[in-house]
């Protein structure tokens, strides 16, 4: 088991972001993670990447404890991940971006960049190496966002809604790279609206709504599932399907 | 590029020279000399306000620091002030860390507020300690027993000893802005939760950059006491030292190498003018005005003056892009 | 006696710490921002009153308004002119513009009034007063009610009325109160309008009962940042508590080590608890 987070919660004040939620993930696996906005997806993220710590609940990462550990610890034990809103460095050029990430591994400057190049050019970004990140539109920023943390040599990813906004082919070159990256070795966890996305790439989805996983198992078998008909389109439509 | 940096390090070198046969000759010299004491400053600052993004706004206590030590062990002890200097640094940083440290962890506004307070705590306690002078201050040497008292009649000399430490500094930050440490100060200041999110050590690596640009303006201060022989609250611990550091690195352009240099070259030749032909009123304005360009600055361009520059260049050769696709 | 006098005269003030607290630790709360032109605030509040003073006469009440209605069009103006548009950039701007502004203030008030120390023109309010063997000075003790008063005002409008509500919806959770309706830009504004107004009539309350000059601003200044930061990251509740607990801190110092030490103990305490516990009194860990 790469990693396992047990009973989840994150609350702030009396609001219960994440009211107590699991997830198991075996290395090499691919989990998808659905639910309507404000479910709580990005919140249970921040928990396992160490973003913010959790209320109650545990997050065990590779056999270690990691619950109460900062980002910076999670990232070098390898759980790396993407953002909602793009937070790529601006004011910096994309191959700088990407090499932050690989300093990670590398500790040299020389090494740092080549590992970079190699990212950059695996993930298609090598023609506008040199340009400022600002002058990316968001899908590029994501997709420099994808380069530079898998610059740092995750075995675990998260990608927080990573496709969000693209055209159909870039969806399609995105579903490749997502592909590729797993060849690799890498786990992933993704975090998606689109369907054809889930349904291309995950082999078992949770479902999230109101803060706890209210479905999981296969794609094809969630999206049927009545519960989480109801949680998306509202009462009524899950009993409809039935 | 190449041929830029040589120019400009054959014109630091020969300034002295050239101007030794005008007039003012001597006046212009130390012209130099103090222009060149104001670029280490700012360059320190700039290690961590610049490059870093962490915003001190009291750092005349380690310049003080570095001021008083070497006087205090000639005035106490009549020890050579070089002596001092290494007393200065580690002052500086444990002051340093003390701030620093607790303060790191948290949004930047709690490093800027500390530094502040720090600043002002020093600045009033040394000012009623007698063992450091009081508000009276500390003198150096009157006359120079060896050279090892750095008593000099001409500026001359403390021009160059100026320009190495200067040029060591750049040398420093050089090296530092292309390594690891560079890179991740960069991605702190660009975005401190992606910056996590990569595994960097964001607290240790502000502390580092926080003990580099302590050490290095402590080393100012030092130099500040070996060439003027005197300190006193006001001049190694007032907020107008900060003031001063900070307008000649945002001035020049924070975050870059060469930014302090100029800011420098820009700035001290003119505070002389004006306190020259508006003697004491003229330092009240002084301020009035440095606090208008630190807002302007703030406000239209924060990146200084190199940062205009660069915008400038990139918008004349866009514009002769332009003229040639249309040609 | 003598020590009970120094911790009623040290709460009266720390009254006048509460006021101008507040608005600081409202913008704080509001916008992640921390004002250091906020002392400069202050210090044109005293001379604000003094111009009033100078130009209408008449009591407190006059020159307070003056002060509040001065200072809350310069707070206004500083938020359309500087704030908003450096609230976009970088962090070195943020800091570096207000910090300019407060260079700017205080060097034009030392060149527009002079660098000396001046008291107003005495007005009805001088003297002592004896409340159970103590001696109260007539202005501090007006100074520090109408203080306490109009702090409690201010968290109670916050609290209570419509746009109080729209302010700390914006502080809470400024997509939502977007979503909601409400103008970010505009609750913004009137956020820094009524802390510039805090603080000048705080200016104006402490003109009555102290010698002042623009050198004064600066202290100002770091002790609402001591006071923002043990009340707790944007709480006005936090910062009226601690208003009054810096104030008393103050006042203890000066009786005991001397009028000297009376700011190097809070500061020092500021980086004590800067150490132990960031999140002050009332802020969330």
């Amino acid at each position: 088991m790469l990693l396992s987070a047990e009973k989840v919660a994150k609350h702030f004040g009396s609001f219960r972001a994440v009211a107590g939620a699991d997830l198991a993930v075996e290395e090499g696996e691919i989990v998808g993670l659905i639910g309507p906005n404000g479910a709580g997806k990005s919140t249970f993220f921040n928990c396992i990447a160490g973003d913010i710590a959790p209320t109650s609940g545990r997050v065990v990462f590779d056999g270690i404890d990691v619950t109460d550990a900062p980002a910076e610890a999670h990232a070098r034990l390898g759980i790396g991940r993407t953002f909602q809103v793009p937070a790529t460095f601006e004011d910096m050029t994309i191959l700088d971006n990407v090499m932050v990430g690989a300093f990670l591994r590398h500790r040299r400057r020389g090494e740092a960049r080549d590992r970079a190049l190699e990212v950059i050019e695996m993930t298609g970004l090598q023609d506008r190496a040199g340009a400022r990140a600002r002058s990316l539109g968001t899908p590029g920023r994501k997709r420099l966002e994808i380069a530079r943390v898998l610059a740092a040599g995750p075995r675990l990813m998260l990608l927080d809604e990573a496709l969000a906004g693209l055209t159909p082919g870039e969806i399609q070159r995105a579903i490749e790279l997502v592909h590729a990256i797993h060849a690799l070795g890498v786990t992933l966890v993704i975090v998606e609206h689109i369907m054809e996305v889930i349904l291309s790439l995950a082999r078992r989805v949770l479902v999230f709504n109101q803060g706890h996983v209210i479905a999981s198992g296969k794609p094809q078998d969630v999206v049927n599932d009545p519960a989480v008909i109801e949680a998306y389109l509202g009462r009524g439509h899950g009993r409809a399907r039935q | 590029m190449r041929w830029g940096w040589l120019a400009l390090a054959a014109m630091l070198l020969a300034y002295p020279w050239l101007v030794a046969g005008s007039a003012s000759g001597a006046f212009l010299q130390d012209m130099g000399a103090l222009v060149l004491l104001a670029a280490i400053g700012a360059a320190a600052w700039n290690v961590l306000g610049g490059y870093a993004g962490q915003i001190s706004v009291g750092h005349a206590m380690f310049f003080g620091a570095g001021a008083y030590m070497p006087l205090l062990v000639y005035q106490h002890w009549q020890l050579p002030p070089l002596l001092g200097m290494p007393l200065g640094v580690a002052a500086s940083l444990v002051v340093a860390i003390i701030i620093g440290f607790p303060t790191f962890r948290l949004s930047g506004h709690y490093f800027s507020m500390a530094t502040i307070a720090v600043a002002e705590l020093v600045r009033i306690v040394v000012g009623n300690w007698d063992f450091l002078g009081a508000a009276i201050g500390l003198q150096g040497p009157a006359t120079a027993r060896g050279w090892y008292d750095f008593v000099f009649r001409s500026a001359v000399p403390y021009y160059y000893l100026f320009l190495g430490v200067l040029a060591l500094l750049l040398l420093v930050t050089w090296q530092m802005q292309r390594s690891r440490l560079g890179y991740y100060l960069r991605a702190v200041r660009a975005g401190e939760r992606a910056a996590r999110s990569l595994g960097v050590p964001v607290r240790r690596y502000k502390l580092y950059a926080l003990m580099l640009s302590a050490g290095f303006t402590s080393l100012a201060g030092s130099l500040y006491a070996l060439k003027t022989g005197f300190v006193d609250p006001d001049s190694g611990l007032g907020i107008l030292v900060s003031v001063q550091m900070i307008i000649i690195a945002a001035l020049g352009g924070a975050g870059t190498l060469l930014g302090p240099l100029l800011g420098a070259m820009i700035l001290v030749p003119l505070q002389t003018a004006t306190n020259t032909w508006l003697g004491g009123s003229g330092s009240g304005l002084t301020y009035i005005v440095y606090g208008g360009v630190i807002v302007l600055i703030a406000r239209f361009e924060p990146g200084g003056l190199v940062e205009l520059w660069h915008r400038q260049a990139t918008a004349r050769l866009m514009r002769r892009g332009e003229a040639r696709h249309a040609a | 006696m003598i020590l009970l006098q120094v911790v009623v005269g040290g709460l009266l003030l720390g009254a006048v710490y509460a006021l101008f607290s507040s608005g600081l630790t409202l913008i704080w709360g509001m916008m992640n921002f921390i004002n250091f032109a906020h002392g400069e605030f202050v210090m044109l509040g005293m001379y604000a009153a003094l111009l009033a003073v100078l130009w209408i006469g008449g009591g407190p009440v006059v020159f307070g308004l003056a002060a509040a209605l001065g200072l809350f069009l310069l707070g206004v103006i500083v938020y359309f002119a500087l704030i908003r548009e450096v609230m976009r950039g970088p962090m070195l701007a943020q800091i570096l513009s207000t910090f300019g502004l407060a260079l700017l203030l205080r060097y034009a008030a030392f060149w527009i009034f002079s660098p000396n120390f001046i008291t107003l023109p005495h007005t009805a309010l001088a003297g002592t007063i004896n409340l159970a063997g103590i001696l109260i000075s007539i202005p501090q003790l007006v100074a520090g009610l109408a203080a306490a008063v109009l702090a409690t005002l201010m968290h109670v409008a916050l609290m209570r009325t419509a746009v109080g509500s729209q302010l700390r919806a914006v502080a809470e959770d400024r997509t939502a109160a977007m979503l909601m309706g409400i103008r970010p830009d505009r609750m913004q504004a009137l956020a820094w309008g009524l802390a510039a107004a805090s603080a000048g009539i705080a200016g104006a309350l402490m003109a009555i009962s102290f010698p002042f000059s623009p050198a004064v601003g600066e202290t100002f200044a770091l002790t609402a940042f001591v006071v923002v930061t043990l009340g707790g990251f944007g709480s006005v509740p936090g910062a009226m508590l601690a208003g009054l607990i810096v104030g008393l801190i103050q006042a203890l110092s000066a009786y005991w080590f001397g009028p000297i030490y009376k700011d190097v103990v809070v500061y020092g305490l500021f980086v004590a608890l800067l150490w132990l516990r960031p999140q002050g009194l009332l802020g969330t860990a």
